[in-house]
Parts: C-alpha cells; structure tokens; sequence
C-alpha cells in the first residue's frame, strides 16, 4: 500500500487529522514521499537503512485502549509506565501531563533545525496516533522515570512527546525502552528549557531484534538552562538516535552523550545537532561505540554557530571499538563557524582494541579474553562513573555484563 | 637450568633481529645484558614475555622445565615471569588497585594457591608502595594515565614486588630516571632479591649496575651474544663505548 492509501485509510486514527493547517503540511509530505523528491544521496536518515521497511507498512495504526501507570512515589519522584506511547492525564502542584495539541504540532512544524529531508520525521508527522505533553512547573526539582511499553505485535506508535521545564525548574528524567515484540516506536520527543532550567535525560534503549526504535528529539534552551542527554544502547534491533539542539539565549548549555553497543548483523544511526543562536553558549557532543560481528553504526555530528554567538564553546567526539573485521562505524564531525571569538574542536578516533594494552593486561597473568573486557569497561568508563544515580548505574552495569559475556 | 635459551633466531617484518642467540640463567643470578641501540635487546624481552608479532625461526627456551613456546603470554606471567615494560602502557579507565587484585590472584588460581581477598591485598599494596616512595592517591588512578616517566618506573617495580616473579626483566628499567628515582627503583629491585629468584636486566649503561650488582653481564651485538663475563664487562663499556664489539 502507497503512503497516501495508508494515510487515507487511517486518517480516522490520526491526530489532528481534521484540522486545516495540519492537513496542508501533511499533503506537502504525501506529496514529496510519493514523488521521491527528497534527497536521497546526502539524506543522513537514510543511511544503511532501506527506506521501504519504513514505508510499507503492514503494521496496524489503531493504537489499542490501555490505561497507564502514574505513580508518585515520594514527594518529588514520579513513575509513568506509558503504554503504546500514551500516557494518562494528571495534575498536582509540581507537574501537568495531558494529551499534546495540534498548536504543540504546528508549532513544531515551523521549525527549521530539524532536516526537512529526515524520513522519520516525516513519518512521525504524517501517522502521528499517540504522544503526551509534560510540564514541570516553575521551580520545581522533581525526578521522573519513564517505561516506555508496547503491548502489541505487528505495531507502529508515531509517538510526539512535549516537554517544557519551566522558570527555575530542574526535571532528572530518565526513559526505559525494553521492548521484545515485534512492533516499531517511531518518536519525536519536543524540550523547551526556560530561563534557569535543568534537564537531565537518561535513554535506556534495550529491544529485542524483531522491535526497531526511532527516537528524534529537539531542545530548545532558554537563558542560563542547560539540557544533558545520555543515551545508552543495548538494542539488538535497530535504533535510531537523532538529537537536535538550539541555544537560544545566552550562558545556556547543551550535552549530548551517547554509547552503543552492537553485535550480530545490528544497526544503529546516530545524529547530534547543536545550533548555538547566543552569544557564551556551551556544547559537547560525544558518541562512543562498540561494535562485534557485523554491525554497522553511523554518527554523524554537527556544530552550527550563528554569527551572532561569539564566545562559544562547542566541542564534538566520536570514538569506536571495533571487535571485528567485519564491523562498520561511520562517522562525520561537522563544524559550520560564521562568528569569529569561538573555541570549537572536533575528533575522531575507531580502530580496533589496543594490542599493546592487551600485551600488557596479559603479561601481567590476565587472560586475553579478561584484558578485552577491561579495556572495554575503560573505553566507557567516563560515560559510567558519571552516572549519579545508583539504581541506574545498577541496571547499566548489568547490561554491559551481558554484552560482554557475548564478546569471545 | 632456569631458564636456558638455545640458537634463538627471531624476525619481524622480514627483518632477521635476533641471530642464534644462546643465554642460561640459573635460579638467584642477576645477569645484565648492555648493548648498543637496535642490537635486539627489547625483542629478547618481548619474546621472553610472549608478544606475538615476532616469528620464531629457530631455537629453543626453556623456563621451569617448560617449553617456554607452549606457554601463552599469560601463562608465562602465571607460571613467574615478569618483564617491566621500557615504555609502559597507558590504559585509562583500568584502575590500578582491582587490576593488580586481578592480576595476582590469576597468578595465585594456577598455583592452586588461596585467592588474596579485598582487605589482605589492600594491605599488602599499601606497604609495597609506601616502601617505593609511591603516594596512595596514585594507586586511585588509572594504569599509567597521565604518570610522568619516573612513576611509570616507580609502578612497574610496584607491580613486580606484588607479583613477586622468579624471573623479573627489566627493559630499560633505567631510562628516564633522575638519580633518586633510579635509587628508589633499584632499592626495590635489591629487597626482592632472593635466591629463589633472578633477573635479566636490560640497560645501555653502567649506572644502573652500580646499584644493582649483576653477577654476569652479556655484550648483544647484531642479534647475538658476543661477550660475557662479569661486572668489569660494564665498567669497559662505560669507558670505551661499544666500538670494539661491533
């Protein structure tokens, strides 16, 4: 079935499907899909996946009828289990959660960071079905972990999450993704920093084979907010990490970390995007991988500075392992400079494990097998000492473990 | 014989480095090999120690009885062989104290000894270094990471006296070292000193032998031993040069 079929047909079960404004977007979208003028050659969404598993879809839209979860477990923490991407309303002095509007979507639509080539994108836009809208109220500090669950086989969540910190608030949210059925989670996650507001956001993505997952977000930073992703992927299907970010006022900080860890004939495509629009911004933009068997990866990193921003730091670093020889990672820092009191850099380094330290870790009566493992551990390190919550760096350690219980 | 090394023959890359080699050590020896740079002292030691990028022509090693070449490099290590490395390794991220508990106790499970638990190894480290002059805030670092040349020294010697192998090679033990931490150093190369043990120290000069006293001193020339001797051999090499062996 043809995109505009699958549109027509499922229309019912589409957000915002009435409304006038969306309805022109979206027909631009039907028609740039079924006339294949996006570009192809340089579309980084499009990179070592084949864009027809995406796009015929056998899957079913209708997102069935199941409550989720919101407990408040102390004061200040909440948990959410949010079912075949919904989430259920709820209000109390600290935070709001309600269905997402069609001006969040409009809004949306209008901005110009996110590339207008992305398929996923696209898509997210086209079949949106499910997504929820989080407030933290101004000068709350309030901690939230999220379970993401899909209930069905053979289902698609088009899945837009808004959430805005307000004044002075500081949200540490943390995502589980842990999906074993053979379903895809399409999801567009939207953050709005306002002035003196904190964000720090944990992805635990972990399916199984048989579930892809595309996570896209976009923050925007507001005057002395900082924003600080981490992204932790064990997935043994396909994963998509895309990040966007835009500093748009000043002294405002941006952090976008990841690391993957793929075997067997897996792949992952990983983005980050930082726009600096203010002058005494920070960013740092780091993805590290480690790849067995066949995997493939993709990282691909951009540093945008406006010629207004002078006097911003922006750094990018890409690093990988690979542990065979007929692994792939691909990577592509970018820097685009028009200001002119700027320090940015960028690196990157993949290559097999150290020999040298191996032949060190085993002169020393360390097997060759346990020195690969601590050299792994070590190239990660940072990214897990850096954890402050113990419970999550619990559940990461166990992963890793079994990850490297894997590597022969 | 404790270690006896018959017509070794060596090459990397297509290139011959060690050229019929033959050196015997027995049990409590000290002996120092000196000889001018590229004559295969450092191959000597990695072969020793088990790397594998070297191809084996011809010859033999025998340590403990064992053909040294059915050992793998961690096997080597287990069974008390110890090389100290000319340029130690950085590996940041591998913290010192657990990768030397590891380390001991791999050596300690192939003895059929006891594992050494958390608490008795803390102990046991502490004193080691407190002896080589080595602050405790450094055994909270990663291996080697951001060490100067001195303490990388100063750790390799910590991770001998840990160890405690019955052959201990010291690769250039003494490059890079000021005049203190050379007598750190080898004050720690002298306390474990038994006649249980030996060592095949490595160096281009005498000064390390002043400190620590070898009983046969080899001349390595062009891949092979071409003289040897005692202690005087050294102090001709520091008179002369190499000239005369070349």
């Amino acid at each position: 079935m043809n995109i505009q079929d699958n549109y027509l047909k499922n229309s019912n079960n589409i957000f915002f499907s009435q409304n006038k404004e969306v309805q022109n977007h979206r027909e631009k979208l039907i028609y740039n899909f079924e006339n294949d003028s996006f570009d192809r050659k340089n579309n980084e969404s499009l990179k070592n996946v084949n864009p027809k598993n995406f796009i015929d879809f056998k899957y079913k839209y209708l997102i069935p009828e199941e409550t989720s979860v919101i407990n408040n477990n102390h004061e200040n923490s909440y948990s959410i289990v949010s079912v075949n991407g919904q989430c259920s309303s709820f209000k109390d002095d600290k935070i709001e959660i309600s269905k997402i509007l069609v001006e969040d979507y409009n809004d949306f639509t209008k901005n110009d960071t996110i590339d207008k080539n992305d398929h996923f994108v696209n898509l997210n836009s086209l079949f949106l079905n499910s997504g929820f809208k989080i407030v933290i109220k101004k000068n709350n500090n309030i901690k939230i972990k999220i379970s993401n669950i899909i209930t069905d086989d053979d289902l698609t969540t088009f899945q837009k999450n808004n959430y805005i910190c307000e004044e002075g608030s500081s949200l540490n949210l943390i995502e589980e993704y842990e999906n074993k059925n053979n379903s895809t989670s399409n999801i567009l996650n939207v953050i709005k920093l306002e002035k003196n507001s904190h964000l720090n956001h944990f992805l635990i993505q972990d399916n199984s084979p048989n579930h892809s997952l595309i996570v896209t977000s976009h923050s925007s930073c507001k005057k002395n907010s900082t924003y600080n992703q981490k992204v932790y992927n064990f997935s043994e299907g396909y994963v998509r990490n895309f990040h966007y970010s835009e500093l748009v006022e000043t002294n405002s900080e941006v952090d976008l970390q990841g690391v993957f860890f793929l075997k067997d004939n897996n792949t992952s495509n990983n983005k980050t995007f930082v726009k600096h629009l203010a002058e005494d911004c920070k960013s740092n933009q780091v993805y590290k991988g480690i790849l067995n068997d066949r995997a493939k990866a993709t990282y691909f990193s951009n540093t945008h500075v406006d010629q207004v921003a002078q006097k911003t730091e922006g750094y990018q670093l890409s690093k990988g392992i690979l542990l065979s020889d007929n692994a792939t990672y691909f990577s592509k820092p970018e820097l685009k400079i028009y200001a002119d009191d700027v320090k940015c850099s960028h690196g990157s380094t993949i290559g097999p494990i150290d020999e040298n330290a191996i032949f060190y870790l085993r002169s020393r009566g360390m097997s060759k097998i346990a020195a690969t493992k601590i050299l792994i551990s070590s190239f990660i390190n940072e990214e897990l000492s850096s954890i402050d919550n113990e419970q999550m760096s619990e559940i990461i350690q166990k992963k890793l473990v079994r990850y490297l219980s894997k590597v022969k | 014989m404790f270690l006896e090394i018959k017509d070794l023959s060596v090459k990397i890359e297509n290139k011959n480095i060690l050229k019929g080699l033959n050196l015997n050590i027995n049990k409590g020896e000290v002996h120092a090999i000196m000889g001018p740079n590229g004559s295969g002292k450092s191959t000597l030691a990695n072969v020793l120690a088990g790397k594998e990028d070297y191809e084996i022509l011809n010859g033999k090693i025998n340590f403990k009885d064992n053909d040294l070449f059915d050992l793998n490099i961690e096997e080597r290590a287990q069974e008390g062989l110890f090389l100290a490395f000319q340029y130690p390794v950085e590996i940041p991220g591998v913290n010192i104290t657990p990768f030397l508990h590891s380390a001991i106790n791999s050596k300690r499970k192939r003895m059929n000894e006891e594992e050494i638990d958390n608490l008795s190894f803390a102990k046991l480290l502490k004193s080691k270094a407190s002896d080589l002059g080595i602050n405790i805030d450094m055994l909270k670092r990663s291996v080697n990471t951001g060490f100067s040349g001195g303490e990388k020294k100063r750790y390799e010697i910590l991770q001998m006296s840990i160890l405690n192998p019955e052959l201990a090679i010291l690769d250039e033990t003494d490059s890079g070292l000021d005049i203190d931490a050379l007598k750190i150093v080898t004050d720690g190369v002298n306390k474990l000193k038994t006649k249980n043990n030996s060592f095949l120290i490595i160096t281009h000069y005498q000064k390390l032998l002043d400190y620590i006293k070898p009983d046969y001193v080899h001349v390595m020339v062009n891949g092979s031993v071409v003289k040897s001797g005692g202690s005087e051999i050294a102090a001709e090499i520091e008179k002369d040069g190499f000239q005369k062996f070349l």
